[in-house]
C-alpha cells in the first residue's frame, strides 16, 4: 500500500520516509518538547527560592530538593530523547539499507553492470548517513523550532497585531531565502554524491588493478585520476560551504531586522501611546525566543538538502522495476537446448546475430570460435544472465524464462572463464549453493581433481579464501569453480574456456571424471583447443557473432574451411600433447 | 610483512612515526593558518556584535523611548543597523573561511591516504579488503572533516566565553565562584575518564562500516556468480548480517556520544543550585547581596550554556578520533620493499638471474625452494610445470611484485632491489595472468603509463601498431583505439582484454618480456599471429613464456620445469613433455 502511494506521487520526499515511524518520530517530539519545558521550570525555582528567601521563608532542604528533581527529570528525558533519536535513526537507516539490498538482490545480472556498483557502495554508506543525520538531528529540532516559531507569533499577534505584522514579514523573505539557496544546493549535492561514486571507482580500480600498476610503475597516473575526483569534490564542497555561508547569515541578518523593526515602529508606538511599555518590553523578549528556531531551521536546511539529495539516489534504486520471477514450471532438466534466431546486441551491435542450434540431452557441445565471437555470450544466454534481444532459449521445448529461477538454476552448473572467489571457506566457496550435501561435495572435490589439493592444506576444507583469491593459482582457482559447479549435481554443465588455466593432462583427466560421475550430464564446453573435443557429438563454429558451422569433427574438416584452419593452427604441436 | 589493517598492531616504533604523519598532516595546515586566524577574527566580531546588539537596544529603551525621542531612537536603530550588517559580512566570512578550510583539509587528507596506498606492494592489496579500503578514504576522512568544518570554530568559541566567563565569576566572588564551577571539575574528569571508551565505540562502529562496504563490494563485484548459482539470499544474508553488525555498533556509539549532553545539563543545573544555595548562606551570613546573587545567576549561565554545546562538539571530536585512527594505520602502513644502495656491479652475461633464491608467503610456507637459473640477453624461455607449482610466483620475484625471502634477483648484474622502480619497469615487461583494464577508451588502456607514446595522435600512433605487426590486433575492436572499456561490464571477452594487455607490454619495449598464460583465452590462430609479433621484437629482448600449453613455447630456446616449488632445465621440448607426464601427480 505504501508503495503504491509512493509510486503516484513518483517523487523522492524524505519525510514521506518518516511515515513508517511515526510512533518513534511522534515519541521523541513530546520527549523533546517535555523535556524544553521542564528547562523552563529551573529560573521559577531560583526566583522562588530568591522570593522565599526575602520573605523569610525560605528552606534549604526544600530548594535543593525541587533543582534535584528537576535536574534528575531533565537529565531523564534529554537522555531518553537521544537514545530514541539514535535507535529512531539507526533504525531507518538499517530498514532503508535492508529494503535497498534487497532490491538490489533482486535484480538482474545487467541491472548491477548498469548503475554501477560503485554508485550502489556510495548508495548504501555515504548516502545511509546523510539520511541518519537528517533523522537523527533534523526531525526533532525542526518540529520543535515550528512549535516554537508558532506559538511566539500567536503570542507576538495576541499583544499588538500591528507590531506583529511587520514583524511576521520577515517569514517569507526567510522562506525566499531558503527556496533560492536550497534549490542551488541541491544539484551540487547531487553532484556531490556522484563525484563520491567517481572516487569509488577510481579507488577501486587501483586496488584490483594493484599489480598492473606496479609492473607498469604507474602509481603517479593514478594519483592523477584520484586527484581530478577529489579536486572536483573540493570544489563542489567549497561551492555548498559558501552557498550556507551566504544563507546562515542572510537568516541571521533578517530575524535581526526584525529586532530593529520593534524597536524603531515599537518605539514610536509606544512614543505616540498606543503601545504600553510592558507590551513593548515583552515583545522585545520575545523576539529572541522567535529568532533562535529560525537560526536552528536554517542550519538543518543544510541537512535536509543533503539526506533529499542521497535519499533522491537512493529512491531511484528503490524505484527500478522488479525483474519478477514469472516462471512457474519446475520440472526437471533433461538436457536438450534450442537456440532459435538469437540475436544479442551492445551498444546497438550485434554482438550474436540470429544464431540458431540445438543440443540433444546427454550429448557433449563444444562451442569454438576466434576471440570475441560470443561464445561467452551464449553461455550468458543459457543461463539467463543475458536476455536475447530477440529470438529465445529454450530447455527441453519450454522457454527459459518459463522456468521457475531457484528449480533452474539449481540443475545447471557454470564455469566461468574469470575466476571468482569468495572471502569464505573452500568449503563454502564450492557448496555454495546451500542445498549441497557432503557427499556431493566430495564427488565434485574428487571429479575436479582437488582432493589432493585440499588434503595438502593445514586446515583442509576451512581454509579461509581470501578476497578476490589472491593466494591460490589460476589453476587451483579454476578447478574450484568447476567443483562449485559440479556440487550442484547438475543436469547441464557449461566449461568457459576450462582449458585455459587447467593443463591437458588435467583436463582430460578431470572430463573422463565428470563423463564417469555424472552420467547423463549434458556437457556445454566453449574452448580454444580442437583435440580434446574432437569425440565430441556436435561442434558449433562460431565467428563474429554468427553460427559458421555445426557438426562433428570429421564433417566439419569436410565441409568448412575456417575450421579447417582453426585446426591446423594446432596440428603442429598438438602432437605432443596428445602424446 | 604484515599488511592487515584489522590486525596490524601498533609498535612503539610506529608510534614514532603516528607522530610524523600528523606533523605532515599539521604541516599540510601551515598554509591554511592565516585563513584560520581571519575566520578566527571574524567569529570574535560576530560574536561581539551579537552581545552588544541587546545592550543598545536596553539602551535605547532606557534613554529614548521612556522619554520619548523618537531622533535617539531612530538613530540608535540606525547604528544596530550598521552593526547587523557588519555581522552579516563576518558571518559570511567565518563559514565560508571556515567551511573553506575544512574542504580543503578534506582534500589534502584523501590524497594524502590514497597517496601512501599507492606506496605499498602489491603484498597490501592482498591482505585488505577493497570495500574497507574505500571506506576508510571516504567515510573516514569525511568525519574528520565534520569535525573540522563544523564543529572546530564552535569549539574554540565555547572555550573562550567560558574562559572570560570563568575569569569573571571568581573575580565576582572568588569563594562563590569557585563553587560555581566545581561541577565544571567533575565534568572534566568524567569527561578524560569516559572519552576512550566512546572513541573506541565508534572506532568499533567505522570498522563495521568498513566491514559493510567490503560486503557490498565483493557481492557486487561477484554478481554474476550469485545470479547463475540462485544465490541472491546469500547477499542478502551476508549483507544482512553486516547491517546488522553495523546497527549493533552504531546504537552503542550512540548511546555512548549521547551520554555527554544529558550529564552536562545536569551539572549545569548542579551549578546553578550550588550558586543558589551557597549565594543565600552568603547572603544570610552578609557577606553577598541579593542584587548581585542574579545577576551572578545569570552568569554562571554564560559559562554552562557554551559548556552544554561543548557536550555534542565533543562526541563530534571522539568520532573524529576514532576515524583519525583508522587512517593512520594506513600512514604508518610502510613499504617493506625498500631501495638498496647501488651494489658494485658484477658485470655478467646474464640479464637476470636467480642467486639461490626462496621466497616464503607471509604465513611462512615457503613455495620455492633455492632457486637457481640464467637468463641469456634474447634468447626465448619457457616454464612450463603443473598449477600451482610456483611459475607465477618466479615470474613475480622477477617483476620485483615481491622481494625473495632468502636469496638475490639479479637484473643486469645488479640486485633488482637496488633499481628505482622507473628504471626497473622500463625493463621489466610483465603481462599478467589476469588482464586488467581500467575504465576508459583501448587507447588509454594501451597507453597506461606509456611516457614514450601517450601525446602521440591516432594517426601517429596507427603507424607504429603498423611497424609493429599490432595492427590487425586492434581491428578486432568496433571502434579501434576509441572503443570504451568499462571494468564492471562483459562487454569485453577475456581474450580482448588478454590482446589489450599484450599489445600494452610490447609497446613499452621491455628488455624482458614475461607472459604469464598471457594468451589463454585467445583462439589458437590469433595465438600464432601473436607469436610473429614476437619474433618481431628486437633480437636482444628475452622473452619468459609461461605456459602448460605447450605449443606456445614450440619456439623456446630453453625450456624450464617447475614444480613445487623446484625449478629445473627441461632441455628439449621433448624432454619437458615427459616430465609433465610423470610428474603430474604432484600437481
Amino acid at each position: 500500500m505504501d508503495k503504491e502511494h509512493k509510486n503516484k506521487k513518483d517523487k523522492a520526499n524524505i519525510f514521506g520516509l518518516l511515515k513508517a515511524y511515526r510512533g518513534q518520530v511522534i515519541l521523541l517530539i513530546i520527549l523533546t518538547l517535555v523535556g524544553n519545558g521542564v528547562n523552563l521550570v529551573i529560573p521559577q525555582i531560583i526566583s522562588h527560592a530568591i522570593d522565599s528567601f526575602t520573605e523569610g521563608n525560605y528552606v534549604l532542604k526544600t530548594a535543593i530538593i525541587q533543582f534535584l528533581v528537576a535536574a534528575t527529570i531533565i537529565f531523564v528525558f534529554s537522555y531518553l530523547q537521544t537514545i530514541i533519536q539514535t535507535f529512531a535513526s539507526e533504525r531507518v537507516a538499517f530498514d532503508l539499507r535492508k529494503k535497498l539490498s534487497d532490491k538490489i538482490s533482486m535484480q538482474s545480472f545487467s541491472f548491477i553492470q548498469k548503475s554501477n556498483p560503485s554508485k550502489l557502495l556510495t548508495n548504501l554508506t555515504s548516502d545511509m548517513d546523510s539520511v541518519k543525520m537528517f533523522v537523527a538531528q533534523a526531525v526533532t529540532s525542526i518540529v520543535s523550532s515550528i512549535v516554537m516559531i508558532i506559538g511566539t507569533c500567536i503570542l507576538l499577534f495576541l499583544i499588538n497585531w500591528r507590531l506583529a505584522l511587520p514583524v511576521f514579514a520577515m517569514i517569507p523573505i526567510i522562506g525566499v531565502a531558503f527556496y533560492l539557496v536550497l534549490k542551488k544546493v541541491r544539484v551540487l549535492f547531487k553532484r556531490g554524491r556522484e563525484v563520491i561514486d567517481w572516487l569509488n571507482k577510481v579507488i577501486n580500480e587501483s586496488i584490483l588493478g594493484s599489480a598492473i600498476i606496479r609492473v607498469i610503475n604507474s602509481q603517479q597516473l593514478e594519483y592523477k585520476k584520484f586527484l581530478s575526483a577529489n579536486t572536483e569534490a573540493k570544489e563542489i564542497g567549497i561551492g555548498i560551504v559558501t552557498l550556507f555561508a551566504t544563507l546562515i547569515p542572510v537568516i541571521t541578518f533578517v530575524a535581526n531586522l526584525a529586532t530593529l523593526t520593534i524597536l524603531a515602529l515599537g518605539g514610536h508606538f509606544v512614543i505616540s501611546g498606543t503601545l504600553s511599555l510592558g507590551d513593548f518590553a515583552a515583545f522585545n523578549s520575545y523576539i529572541t525566543l522567535l529568532i533562535f528556531p529560525i537560526i536552528v531551521i536554517g542550519f538543518m536546511s543544510n541537512i535536509i538538502a543533503q539526506a533529499s539529495a542521497s535519499y533522491e539516489r537512493i529512491y531511484k534504486v528503490l524505484k527500478a522495476p522488479d525483474t519478477k520471477d514469472l516462471g512457474l514450471v519446475e520440472k526437471s532438466l533433461q538436457g536438450a537446448i534450442e537456440l532459435k534466431n538469437i540475436s544479442v546486441l551492445y551498444d546497438g551491435k550485434p554482438a550474436l546475430n540470429d544464431v540458431s542450434f540445438s543440443i540433444k540431452s546427454g550429448s557433449q557441445t563444444a562451442i569454438i570460435g576466434p576471440t570475441a565471437a560470443g561464445k561467452s555470450q551464449v553461455l550468458y544466454l543459457l543461463t539467463g544472465l543475458i536476455k536475447p534481444d530477440s529470438g529465445g532459449v529454450s530447455f527441453d521445448g519450454t522457454l527459459i524464462d518459463d522456468y521457475k529461477k531457484e528449480m533452474f538454476h539449481k540443475q545447471i552448473g557454470f564455469v566461468f572463464q574469470d575466476s571468482v572467489m569468495f572471502n569464505l571457506s573452500l568449503r563454502e566457496n564450492i557448496a555454495f549453493s546451500d542445498t549441497v550435501s557432503d557427499e556431493d561435495l566430495q564427488k565434485a572435490l574428487d571429479t575436479a581433481e582437488l582432493t589432493e589439493f585440499v588434503n595438502g592444506l593445514p586446515n583442509k576444507l576451512d581454509t579461509l579464501v581470501s578476497e578476490r583469491g589472491t593466494s591460490l593459482s589460476g589453476g587451483q582457482k579454476q578447478r574450484i569453480m568447476l567443483a562449485r559447479a559440479l556440487a550442484l549435481n547438475p543436469k547441464i554443465l557449461l566449461l568457459d574456456d576450462f582449458t585455459a588455466r587447467v593443463d591437458r593432462q588435467a583436463e582430460q583427466k578431470i572430463l573422463c571424471n565428470v563423463m564417469a560421475n555424472y552420467p547423463n550430464l549434458t556437457l556445454i564446453s566453449v574452448t580454444q583447443k580442437i583435440a580434446p573435443v574432437k569425440s565430441f557429438e556436435q561442434i558449433i563454429l562460431l565467428m563474429e557473432g554468427e553460427v559458421i558451422a555445426t557438426g562433428r569433427h570429421k564433417d566439419l574438416l569436410e565441409t568448412c574451411p575456417e575450421y579447417v584452419q582453426i585446426y591446423n593452427s594446432q596440428l603442429s604441436t598438438s602432437h605432443y600433447e596428445t602424446a | 610483512m604484515d599488511y592487515n589493517l584489522n590486525t596490524v598492531q601498533d609498535t612503539t616504533q610506529k608510534k614514532k612515526s603516528t607522530l610524523g604523519s600528523l606533523k605532515t598532516l599539521i604541516g599540510s595546515m601551515v598554509e591554511e593558518k592565516r585563513i584560520l586566524l581571519s575566520a578566527f577574527i571574524a567569529m570574535l566580531i560576530t560574536a561581539i556584535l551579537n552581545l552588544i546588539g541587546p545592550v543598545i537596544i536596553g539602551y535605547t529603551i532606557d534613554n529614548y523611548i521612556q522619554t520619548k525621542q523618537y531622533q535617539g531612537v531612530l538613530m540608535f536603530s540606525g547604528i544596530l543597523l550598521i552593526m547587523f550588517i557588519i555581522a552579516l559580512a563576518a558571518g559570511y566570512i567565518q563559514t565560508k573561511l571556515m567551511g573553506t578550510v575544512g574542504q580543503r583539509m578534506l582534500f589534502t587528507l584523501r590524497n594524502t591516504v590514497f597517496n601512501k596506498i599507492q606506496e605499498l606492494p602489491v603484498e597490501f592489496f592482498n591482505q585488505n579488503k577493497a570495500g574497507d579500503l574505500i571506506s576508510r578514504i571516504n567515510n573516514d576522512t569525511d568525519k574528520i572533516n565534520q569535525f573540522f568544518s563544523q564543529s572546530l570554530m564552535q569549539f574554540v568559541r565555547s572555550i573562550l566565553i567560558m574562559i572570560g566567563a570563568a575569569i569573571f565569576l571568581l573575580s565576582i566572588n572568588l569563594p562563590l565562584g569557585a563553587a560555581a564551577l566545581s561541577p565544571a571539575l567533575i565534568l572534566w574528569v568524567f569527561t578524560k575518564f569516559v572519552s576512550p571508551w566512546v572513541k573506541k565505540r565508534n572506532g568499533k562502529n567505522l570498522k563495521s562500516l568498513g566491514d559493510l562496504s567490503s560486503e557490498i563490494q565483493e557481492s557486487l563485484n561477484n554478481f554474476k556468480v550469485i545470479v547463475a548459482f540462485n544465490r541472491r539470499d546469500y547477499f542478502r544474508k551476508r549483507f544482512g548480517e553486516a547491517n546488522r553488525n553495523n546497527y549493533n555498533t552504531a546504537i552503542n556509539a550512540g548511546v555512548a556520544n549521547n551520554l555527554f549532553m544529558p550529564v552536562y545539563s545536569f551539572f549545569a543545573n548542579m551549578g546553578q543550585m550550588i550558586v543558589l544555595t551557597y549565594g543565600i548562606y552568603l547572603i544570610a551570613t552578609h557577606n553577598f547581596t541579593i542584587g548581585l546573587l542574579i545577576s551572578f545567576i545569570a552568569y554562571v549561565s554564560s559559562f554552562y550554556n557554551p559548556l552544554r554545546q561543548m557536550a555534542s562538539l565533543w562526541a563530534n571530536f571522539q568520532i573524529a578520533l576514532a576515524a583519525w585512527d583508522r587512517i593512520l594505520k594506513i600512514l604508518n602502513m610502510e613499504n617493506n620493499m625498500e631501495l638498496m644502495e647501488v651494489a658494485t656491479e658484477n658485470k655478467s652475461e646474464s640479464l637476470l638471474s636467480f642467486n639461490n633464491v626462496s621466497f616464503s608467503y607471509p604465513n611462512g610456507t615457503e613455495v620455492l625452494h633455492q632457486i637457481n637459473f640464467n637468463l641469456e640477453r634474447g634468447k626465448t624461455y619457457a616454464f612450463v610445470g603443473p598449477t600451482g607449482g610456483g611459475k607465477t610466483t618466479t615470474a613475480s620475484l622477477i617483476a620485483r611484485l615481491f622481494d625473495p625471502s632468502k636469496g638475490e634477483v639479479l637484473l643486469d648484474g645488479c640486485d633488482i632491489r637496488s633499481y628505482k622502480p622507473e628504471d626497473r619497469t622500463t625493463k621489466v615487461g610483465f603481462i599478467l595472468q589476469d588482464p586488467f583494464l581500467f575504465s576508459g577508451t583501448i587507447r588509454e588502456n594501451i597507453l597506461y603509463g606509456n611516457q614514450t607514446y601517450q601525446d602521440f595522435e591516432n594517426g601517429k600512433l596507427k603507424q607504429i601498431f603498423k611497424d609493429t605487426g599490432l595492427e590487425t590486433l586492434l581491428e578486432r575492436f568496433d571502434n579501434g583505439l576509441d572503443t570504451m572499456v568499462d571494468i564492471s561490464g562483459d562487454g569485453i571477452s577475456l581474450g580482448q582484454k588478454q590482446l589489450i594487455a599484450f599489445m600494452r607490454a610490447l609497446l613499452r619495449k621491455p628488455d624482458l618480456l614475461i607472459l604469464d598464460e598471457a594468451t589463454a583465452n585467445i583462439d589458437t590462430v590469433t595465438e600464432k599471429l601473436l607469436d610473429e609479433i614476437l619474433q618481431k621484437l628486437p633480437t636482444t629482448t628475452t622473452k619468459v613464456i609461461i605456459a602448460h600449453r605447450l605449443n606456445t613455447i614450440a619456439n623456446a630456446d630453453e625450456i624450464f620445469f617447475v614444480n613445487t616449488g623446484n625449478i629445473i632445465r627441461a632441455g628439449s621440448l621433448n624432454e619437458a613433455v615427459k616430465m609433465l607426464m610423470h610428474n603430474k601427480a604432484a600437481s
